[in-house]
């Protein structure tokens, strides 16, 4: 696997699917870089005329405004440019990140919270998102328009133009400086962000016991303690940042007193910095154009080390280990069958030993163990979340490690221990937004699982929007059944599904399920033998021992 | 600077923060002033130069003229840009301030919820996300102030200067600046419009990604993952859209501002000229006229940026707006229960029932324990054993009369019950710090006889640990039983003249919970323990023991109740066959 970089695969994208856009974006850099060398020049001849006492036409003051407003539409056409362009990089770098989640194995999203996963999606992605419209691109066009800047003053001024190349590595070296030290800050604030944003939730889960100790005071002395040392963090970070900007400019002013000290020195120097009275207010002019995107550069340090951070979580979240779907032939038969499967999440202590069983079409079995034996592992390696380590699997007839999406429906209907609701209206539950099944389709499914009329009493039935309160607990049940059922799958899984459900929730969802199963092949796990395994097979799990009887 | 136990009064108005801040806002006003003023010093000097220099090259000034004015330049623009400095670093300290004032407030109300909001569960989430929102405020209120000099007063005293010079020409050349102003007005709603769609389209984006991420193996397992990833991309081609708009408004606007407020350059550049030429309204040297020039550009670009101003204020005061109603005065609280004596007191139930939402799971309870007993409390799995300690807590109601020293604990205030009592829960409730800190609690005690208390000394050793060490997020570096020891040692340190203890030797094993005990009879002096548990094998040694059953409790010695009830004998028989095994399993 080649290591991913994100702003790399973004950046080619980008520039290869909007050659136009490209075009235009360097067009306007070039335009804005060139239109703003021109007003000060204008400007030089216009002073010059006035030191040999002509007053200016008037024509020169409308082709000054011109330049100026040519320069400003050159400038907003730069940063319209930059900002388009910026924009469909982050995008391009989001879909890279949205792509990458279907090749993610199961095992990701079972180890990685979710918000942690959608941070590096919003949050470091944003971070780009800044990156890009400020800092990147501005930086270039910035770093052009200081070149041809100082390509200018040469042609006017040798002797500033020598200044300003030995000024810009003294201001380079402080610029690193003043990041290193910003860095340093941010990390340190960081820090004690974590400890603050740590400190609350924990104060969440242990309140009572701080209000039985009467602990408050001493919480919130912590929780002081915490903010102070982000504050003192913040506070060093703020200085660097107060005192980058003066320095820079009390810089400029330093070269331009230094130019005109050396101008006014006499014939010998005169020569080498050559000003005309003229020349010296353009260059003046052109010593604060240089300074400015100096002052920009550094104004933007904090997010561009923000983003090189951002950049890193994106990169590291891209070079996650990756799952894709092997192409394995099916079996010449549609039995639902595990052929000595060996499996651990973690190989080097499996969960399953050896294990073998074979259901034919339209038979049942039932899984029953010990928590933690590895009942839900039998179904994670069935849908093929999971591979083993050891041996075939097939899940009716398909091998699992091989299925195709678009193939899952159809073949099995998983329904887990919980209801997992998706955002959306309560027909999006059932179809997972799959508009291929019909309100008639939902229907069936619905009345299968005796929520028809649960449903059709809802405000907008379907259409209803899914919250929480709408369904108990073992209606949510009853939900997962029906969009297992909907697409009228072979096969049907259920997970301990009456775990945790009174009695009576417990009859009813026991009616539906049986209902659903007429015809199917069902493999069921139960921690109690319930009624659905009145007859097929009992398959036992047990770390290591497995015992496999047919009643 | 730090001032850790003070509160801001009235902290639900702005005004009060600003009144908080007095000192380094006098500090940012000054330096402010003295800076905006100041920087009409960089076009007055670059002025002075390029006049000079005229004058040398045609005799009229000499060298050392040049060089004083050159190092007066250098010298103002330090100071200048010094006060600069200050100003932007007070600015910014304001803000850092009123960031924490916010915080320790919002964290306050956190860690002192009233009795109301106590039952709500969405209390932490919503002051957990206000604390997010303090720093969009602080940042808010610091741009404002930030944009109050550099822009509100930038602008007046450039216009005074360019009045001064010339004040025909400046009403001239000024007279575009409104119209760039209001361009940038006129564009707010769109502006205002498009920042609006695009704060919706990320909110949607954001539901969808943690959509996609959080259901990521549902959609899996129903293979519905490339269709929620075109869900995905929809979303994204919107939010790009949208943000594009957005940005193009906040960004690509500001120049074309500055091209129409720069027409006066029009007017400056042909009357100006014509000033220096002589033939003008007013008289000038070309340090007038550049001068006049620089000042008025740096007007215009100020002008365009004046939506800035506007938009600062907006953003802030949507975040105040969300925070406002938590920032109400904060509760200052000086009391400590360890700064009480404890008192040697009975603890007397009469007739007393009660349940965990009415009185009605447990009635009929009587008994007495003066100080110095420990009264064992048990009884099978869900037969209330809790229930006692929450009701002394004041968790649960109760009828019937419990009587404290001489006084009815329906009378108690929340400080004499804290005076009262000391209650160790199921949950060992640590926190993420030391051994020490969750012992002491911020009090000024030594650890090491609690430590020993709770037999947790030999496990310290074990793990090469020693007070000081960190226990883990929630305890997590320890074990259960380690957990529960620690827990029962921050219980005994800040042990009140009532101990409740509950549950405290499960996940303990014999041995230990023969120390535990032993420990627990030298803490009972003066005291009176309630010892709620499922393990018996110490109840022999309590000197009464409180048995429930079919909601209601009988209290006399164990060995009474040996004889009398035989779901105790059972209980206690079974605990001996199985060794001291859980009673539970």
């Amino acid at each position: 696997m080649p290591k991913n970089n994100a702003l790399k695969t973004a950046l080619k994208a980008t520039v290869r699917r909007h050659s136009k856009l490209t075009f235009v974006l360097v067009l306007a850099i070039a335009a804005s870089v060139l239109t703003a060398l021109i007003p000060p020049l204008v400007l030089e001849r216009a002073v010059n005329q006035l030191a040999a006492r002509h007053a200016l036409p008037f024509t020169l003051a409308l082709i000054y405004f011109a330049f100026v407003v040519l320069a400003d539409l050159a400038e907003s056409l730069q940063d319209a440019a930059v900002t388009v362009f910026g924009q469909k990089l982050t995008h391009g770098m989001r879909t890279l990140l949205v792509q990458k989640l279907s090749r993610l194995p199961a095992d990701y999203f079972n180890t990685h919270p979710a918000g942690e996963t959608v941070s590096i999606f919003t949050n470091d992605g944003d971070a780009i998102d800044v990156l890009y419209s400020d800092g990147v691109i501005s930086m270039i066009a910035d770093t052009l328009k200081l070149a041809a800047i100082l390509a200018v003053v040469f042609t006017r001024s040798k002797g500033l133009g020598l200044l300003l190349l030995a000024a810009t590595p003294l201001l380079y070296l402080f610029t690193r400086w003043c990041q290193r030290r910003t860095r340093n800050a941010q990390l340190d604030n960081r820090r004690a962000i974590a400890k603050v944003n740590r400190h609350v939730p924990e104060t969440l889960s242990c309140l009572r016991m701080i209000r039985t100790f009467h602990a408050e005071r001493f919480m919130e002395k912590t929780y002081d303690r915490h903010i102070g040392e982000s504050y003192a963090a913040v506070d060093r970070s703020n200085f660097i940042d107060s005192i980058y900007s003066p320095v820079v400019l009390v810089s400029q002013a330093a070269v331009v007193a230094v130019m005109m000290i050396y101008a006014a020195r006499g014939q010998t120097y005169r020569a080498f910095f050559g000003l005309s009275v003229g020349s010296a207010v353009a260059m003046i002019a052109y010593v604060g154009q240089i300074f400015a995107p100096l002052e920009n550069i550094g104004m933007e340090i904090q997010n561009i080390q923000a983003a090189a951070a951002a950049v890193a979580h994106i990169n590291e979240f891209l070079n996650e280990g990756e799952w894709v779907p092997e192409s394995l032939p099916p079996a010449d038969n549609t039995d639902t069958v595990f052929d000595n499967v060996t499996f651990g999440y973690n190989p080097d202590q499996p969960v399953l030993k050896d294990l073998s069983f074979t259901l034919h079409p339209g038979e049942r079995a039932t899984f029953v163990g010990r928590t933690g034996a590895g009942k839900s592992t039998v179904f994670h390696l069935l849908t093929g979340l999971y591979t083993p380590q050891r041996g075939h699997i097939y899940l009716g007839g398909q091998n699992s490690a091989a299925l195709k999406p678009k193939d899952r429906r159809t073949l099995y209907g998983y329904v887990p221990q919980q209801f997992d609701a998706v955002p959306g209206t309560v027909r999006d539950q059932i179809t997972l937004f799959d508009p291929a099944i019909d309100d008639a389709a939902v229907h069936k499914a619905l009345a299968l699982t005796q929520l028809d009329e649960t449903v059709n009493a809802l405000p907008k039935g379907l259409g209803t929007p899914m919250s929480p309160d709408l369904f108990s607990k073992g209606q949510r049940q009853l939900l997962a059944i029906a969009r297992a059922v909907v697409s009228d799958p072979d096969i049907l899984l259920f997970d301990e599904i009456a775990a945790n459900l009174d009695a009576v929730t417990e009859a009813r969802i026991s009616v539906a399920l049986n209902a659903a199963a007429k015809g199917r092949t069902v493999l069921s796990i139960s921690h109690r033998l319930s009624r659905m395994s009145q007859n097929g097979q009992i398959i036992q799990i047990e770390a290591s021992t497995f015992l496999n009887k047919n009643l | 600077m730090q001032n850790p136990s003070r509160f801001l009064k009235h902290p639900d108005r702005i005004a009060s923060y600003f009144k908080s801040e007095v000192p380094v806002l006098i500090i940012v006003t000054i330096s402010g002033l003295i800076y905006n003023v100041g920087m009409l010093a960089g076009p007055y000097f670059e002025g002075q130069l390029a006049q000079r220099l005229f004058d040398i090259y045609h005799h009229r000034a000499v060298f050392r003229d040049m060089l004083t004015l050159a190092l007066a330049y250098v010298a103002v623009i330090g100071i200048v840009q010094a006060m600069r400095a200050v100003k932007r670093f007070g600015v910014r300290r304001f803000a850092n301030n009123i960031s924490r004032d916010m915080r320790r407030l919002l964290y306050n109300h956190l860690v002192h919820p009233d009795a109301e909001t106590l039952s709500g569960e969405d209390t932490g989430a919503l002051l957990t996300k206000a604390i997010s929102d303090v720093d969009a405020c602080a940042e808010g209120l610091r741009k404002f102030t930030t944009e109050i000099f550099d822009t509100g007063v930038v602008m007046i005293a450039y216009f005074v200067m360019l009045l001064h010079y010339d004040w025909r020409l400046t009403l001239l050349a000024c007279a575009f600046t409104p119209l760039a102003y209001m361009a940038a007005d006129r564009m707010k709603g769109r502006v205002t419009a498009a920042n609006a769609a695009y704060k919706k389209s990320e909110e949607q984006l954001n539901t969808v990604t943690l959509d996609r991420i959080a259901h990521a193996v549902t959609y899996r397992l129903f293979g519905r993952e490339s269709a929620r990833d075109a869900a995905c991309e929809a979303q994204l081609s919107d939010y790009e859209d949208k943000s594009a708009k957005a940005n193009l408004y906040a960004s690509a606007l500001t120049p074309l501002y500055d091209a129409i407020a720069m027409f006066g350059a029009v007017m400056i550049l042909y009357f100006g000229g014509r000033n220096v030429a002589g033939i003008g309204w007013t008289a000038w040297n070309i340090a007038a006229f550049t001068t006049f020039l620089a000042c008025f550009t740096k007007l215009a670009v100020k002008a365009s940026h004046a939506s800035k101003l506007f938009n600062s204020v907006q953003r802030a005061s949507v975040s105040w707006k969300r925070i406002k109603p938590l920032m109400q005065d904060a509760v200052e609280d000086d009391f400590h229960p360890d700064d009480q004596p404890v008192k040697s007191q009975p603890l007397i139930f009469q007739n007393v029932a009660c349940g965990y939402t009415a009185p009605d799971q447990l009635s009929c309870l009587s008994f007495a324990a003066v100080p110095g007993e420990i009264i064992g409390i048990t009884g099978a799995v869900a037969s209330g054993k809790s229930l006692i300690g929450k009701v002394l807590l004041g968790e649960a109601p109760y009828t019937g009369t419990i009587t404290v020293g001489s006084k009815p604990l329906s009378t108690f205030t929340p400080e004499e019950r804290l005076t009262a009592f000391t209650y160790m829960g199921h949950e060992p409730e640590l926190l993420s710090m030391s051994f020490k800190d969750n012992i002491a609690l911020g009090e000024p005690l030594n650890p090491t006889p609690y430590l020993r208390a709770a037999a947790l000394e030999r496990d310290l050793d074990d793990m090469h640990r020693n007070a000081d060490s960190a226990v883990g997020a929630g305890g997590g570096l320890l074990s259960g039983g380690q957990q529960a020891r620690l827990a029962l040692a921050r219980s005994l340190a800040h042990a009140r003249s009532i101990v409740i203890l509950d549950d405290p030797f499960s996940a303990v094993d014999p041995a230990t919970e023969d120390a535990l005990f032993a420990a627990l009879k030298q803490y009972a002096k003066g005291r009176v323990i309630l010892l709620i548990s499922h393990r018996l094998a110490h109840f022999p040694e309590c000197d009464q023991v409180l048995y429930l059953e079919n909601g209601t409790a009988v209290c006399r010695t164990h060995s009474a109740l040996m004889k009398t009830e035989p779901g105790y004998r059972a209980l206690v028989n079974a605990q001996k066959k199985g060794g001291a095994s859980d009673a539970k399993k």
